[in-house]
């Protein structure tokens, strides 16, 4: 395993920035990352919430009554925490591991025993037990993307920010005989997906990049920023009532409704 | 002790025993798994040549454009182009997993077809007098469209029905607005082309009317909360306020929740800050008057420009509206359902039927649509399957050709309504495709986008093969700017006059009977979509489930509805089971429903409901 003050030394160190201002909701991201990732579709009985979702869209609100009550939608995945990154540290299997070369945290689920000390252990809740193997109607794992393997039952999965892409975009640099993956040539598939514009991905290590840019902008924050495992997603909202809500130590107090 | 070559045997005999029980050699084979990614239960993905192909989605009539990975010729994966002049790269999460609709489980994979024709004969020979053949078209403007207008030009007391054009069949030019007010329209939620909505959002202002916070409410840059139902009050008292601006506010600020104040402070903002747009839910005769008022005609909203067609297509049935067909007259329906449209509540097109054994013909790829009530439903290709044209969306300006190009083969026995409906009328209609593309590159007009290398190409330097073969991969042909199209709906310059109160004044009996405004959680019906859509309902709460209905937790209770619970929701067009969810989010008053084929059928535009315990 890589300690995590090395791989901040590495040659990229890949990050994301999203634009709460601009998330509609409409759930592509979510979609779009099952089917590149060979999520199955919710299991038939399954109840809610059981499912395999790397990416999922929660609406937060700001507490208040209506017509006062005012909400975001706010894109929750794996953080990719840059630092003591929990769910590596809890793992017996050492099925989690940080790539020395992008600094993304990766699932195996191969080594995986599912004993979900990793899903007690990450505050984020970003990462999925699949309780049942994965199922699709007949005929449609015809659909299935051939550079990503299915899990099996009994394994935790989660958001690697498209790995598969990145081995992809890896190929295509060395086809062409550059020496690394230039920027915009990986792209995870939420990336790809936003008919908003909201999500936008590099290297942290490159100044220039958007979640570079962001890391810096007064109006950026990142979730539980407190816990000192600097994640590499950086939420961006200029309304203070965002920021202030993912700030509080408590979320708002939740409203009657069912639907959450 | 001497140790005998039998005692090492033993030994190793023992232990090879032993580490059987031991987790070991199981945890060896479970790592084999490692190189071979193959478990017993989990589909192994298909491996092959990776292609990628382009097209058109075929399933709103935003028509975004789309690259599809195909893996041995099989789409694996969409995404949108980017640089694309119409859609701009942008697909939305419906359009994304559209290649899984070929194996949705609701899939309609046969039906009678001879049947079908034997009895749509026999019933167009039998007809009596002042009974009718019709056609319900419900995505109009394709040229399937055009062959089924031709064949009912050719049918005697033959009818071409359509749903009405929204906004009078006019086109939105939003690059233009400066100012848009929407009276509920989900304007960054599905309506329009995603792409060009999001491309043109930092340009204008949005003030969202709506009793609740949608996410297009949420994102707006001012939301107005309004009473549930109001919004026909409100486009009446602003376009009121610009006609006279003397005019009493009182009944209106009442119906609305707003003040005087606020409502002619609204009417001066759109007048400032134009060029204004209206958009409305419901596409309300008062939002075209505000529009009117506002000068929009010629600046936000134009005649909608559609692609020139071959000149005997001309001779075509007019286009009309199922409400002007009088009641007990189709003797012989169609209804070509084969690609999503517009929704029209069963019972509106039951009571137009003759009493006595109508023959009601449904063309759908799917079990759920309005072939639950027909006596034949005849299974067709669907989405990307199918090889059909879209017409131009409706925030496209300028005219559009552009094919939804098949990028798999359809199973065998599916119907091409187009051909059967043409035969049943003994009209030729092979090639319609074809001859409408012939008739556009004639026309010389207009500019050529390929995908594949993401070039324009103005069309008089394209030969005709090329233009033909280009569409087949997805290409998009433009009508330019000064280009004058050979067809157009819509009136620029003279919209539709505003007739009559607003609904809410005009129907107090409605609104006493039925107290709940129907407001629909998105624009598709999710139980007609990829079972990967589940992860909207199922695994997060960005939408409803199917026949799923949120309300106030008070209208819940006062309906004597606790919690979670099954209910009956009823329309003045019937009524039907549902799960009910409270949600404070929700107004009093209002109801957000999840479209699906049971709440379809008896729920319209500008429908009223109430909700009863099971």
């Amino acid at each position: 395993m890589t300690s995590n003050r090395e791989h901040q030394k590495a040659a990229s160190r890949y990050g994301m920035t999203i634009d709460l201002d601009r998330c509609t909701g409409c759930g592509a991201c979510m979609v779009a990352c099952a089917v590149e990732n060979n999520v199955p579709p919710a299991h038939e009985g399954a109840p809610a919430r059981k499912g395999v979702t790397w990416i999922r869209v929660f609406k937060v609100d700001n507490g208040e009554d209506y017509p006062a009550n005012r909400s975001v939608f706010v894109p929750v995945l794996c953080q990719q925490c840059g630092e003591d990154t929990p769910c590596v540290h809890v793992c017996p299997q050492q099925a989690v591991e940080v790539d020395p070369a992008t600094g993304i945290v990766g699932q195996m689920p191969e080594r995986c025993l599912g004993c979900r000390y990793c899903m007690a252990a990450c505050p984020y809740h970003a990462r999925y037990f699949n309780w049942w193997d994965p199922q699709w109607p007949a005929g449609m794992e015809k659909t299935l993307n051939p550079n990503v393997a299915p899990r099996m039952r009994g394994v935790v999965e989660k958001c690697n920010f498209c790995h598969g892409r990145w081995h992809a975009a890896k190929e295509r640099a060395a086809a062409a005989g550059k020496s690394g993956i230039e920027a915009g040539d990986y792209v995870p598939a939420c990336v790809e997906s936003c008919p908003a514009g909201a999500i936008r991905f590099g290297d942290l290590n490159d100044s220039s990049s958007q979640p570079a840019l962001a890391a810096k902008d007064p109006h950026s924050f990142r979730l539980l920023e407190k816990l000192g495992t600097e994640p590499k997603i950086y939420y961006h909202s200029q309304r203070d009532w965002v920021r202030q809500v993912a700030a509080a130590p408590k979320p708002p107090s939740a409203k009657e409704s069912a639907r959450g | 002790m001497q140790r005998t070559r039998r005692d090492i045997l033993l030994f190793m005999g023992g232990g090879a025993a032993g580490a059987v029980l031991t987790p070991a050699p199981w945890r060896l084979v479970t790592d084999a798994a490692l190189w071979s990614e193959n478990w017993p239960g989990v589909p192994r993905p298909a491996r092959g040549e990776i292609t990628a192909r382009y097209t058109n989605c075929a399933l709103c009539p935003a028509g975004c454009a789309v690259r599809a990975r195909c893996v041995s010729g099989q789409p694996v994966s969409l995404a949108g182009v980017p640089s694309h002049p119409l859609s701009q790269g942008a697909l939305c999460a419906f359009g994304l997993t559209g290649h899984h609709l070929p194996y949705h489980p609701q899939r309609l994979t046969h039906g009678p077809v001879e049947e079908a024709a034997a009895a749509v004969s026999a019933a167009m020979a039998k007809r009596g007098p002042g009974e009718s053949v019709a056609v319900l078209d419900l995505r109009p403007g394709r040229s399937a469209s055009w062959t089924y207008r031709r064949s009912m030009a050719a049918v005697n007391n033959g009818l071409y029905l359509a749903p009405p054009r929204p906004l009078g069949g006019a086109a939105v030019d939003l690059a233009k607005a400066r100012i848009v007010l929407s009276l509920g329209a989900a304007l960054l939620d599905g309506w329009g082309t995603p792409g060009n909505v999001h491309a043109a959002r930092a340009n204008f202002h949005l003030i969202q009317a709506e009793p609740w916070q949608s996410p297009t409410a949420a994102l707006a840059d001012q939301w107005l909360p309004i009473r549930p139902g109001s919004e026909p009050a409100l486009a009446l008292a602003l376009a009121n306020v610009l006609n006279d601006p003397k005019t009493a506010l009182s009944e209106a600020a009442e119906a609305t929740g707003l003040t005087d104040k606020q409502i002619v402070e609204l009417a001066h903002e759109l007048v400032r800050n134009g060029p204004a747009l209206v958009l409305s839910a419901d596409d309300l005769p008062e939002a075209l008057a505000l529009n009117q008022a506002l000068g929009a005609w010629g600046r936000t909203l134009v005649a909608r420009a559609e692609a020139p067609v071959p000149e005997p297509w001309k001779k075509a049935a007019p286009e009309r509206a199922v409400a002007s067909v009088p009641d007990a007259s189709i003797r012989v329906l169609f209804i070509d359902e084969s690609v999503p449209g517009d929704h029209i509540p069963w019972s509106a097109i039951e009571r137009k039927l003759v009493r006595d054994n109508p023959v009601v013909v449904t063309f759908a790829w799917s079990r759920q649509g309005y072939g639950r009530h027909a006596q034949f439903a005849l299974p067709t290709a669907v989405y990307p399957e199918l090889t059909a044209d879209i017409p131009p969306a409706i925030d496209s300006p300028s005219a559009a050709f552009r094919l939804s190009a098949s990028l798999m083969a359809p199973p065998a026995g599916m119907v091409d309504a187009s051909a059967f409906i043409a035969k049943a009328a003994g009209i030729d209609a092979a090639n319609a495709l074809q001859q409408r593309a012939d008739a556009i590159h004639k026309s010389g007009q207009g500019t050529l986008f390929t995908c594949a290398d993401a070039k324009s190409t103005p069309l008089k330097d394209v030969k005709p093969a090329d233009f033909w073969k280009a569409l087949n991969e997805g290409a998009c042909w433009q009508s330019g700017a000064g280009d004058s199209p050979a067809h157009s709906v819509g009136r620029a310059g003279a919209p539709t006059a505003f007739v009559g109160p607003p609904a809410f004044l005009s129907s107090p009996q409605q609104s006493t009977a039925f107290p709940l405004v129907v407001a629909f959680s998105g624009p598709h019906a999710m139980s007609l979509a990829s079972p990967l859509m589940s992860k909207l309902y199922q695994d997060s709460d960005l939408r409803l489930a199917p026949n799923t209905a949120a309300l106030h937790p008070d209208t819940a209770r006062a309906a004597g509805i606790a919690g979670d619970s099954r209910a009956l929701l009823e329309t003045p067009f019937g009524r039907c089971p549902i799960a009910v969810v409270p949600d404070s989010s929700v107004p009093p008053g209002m109801l957000e429903v999840a479209p699906g084929p049971e709440v379809l059928d008896i729920c319209g535009a500008d429908t009223r409901a109430k909700v009863v315990a099971a």
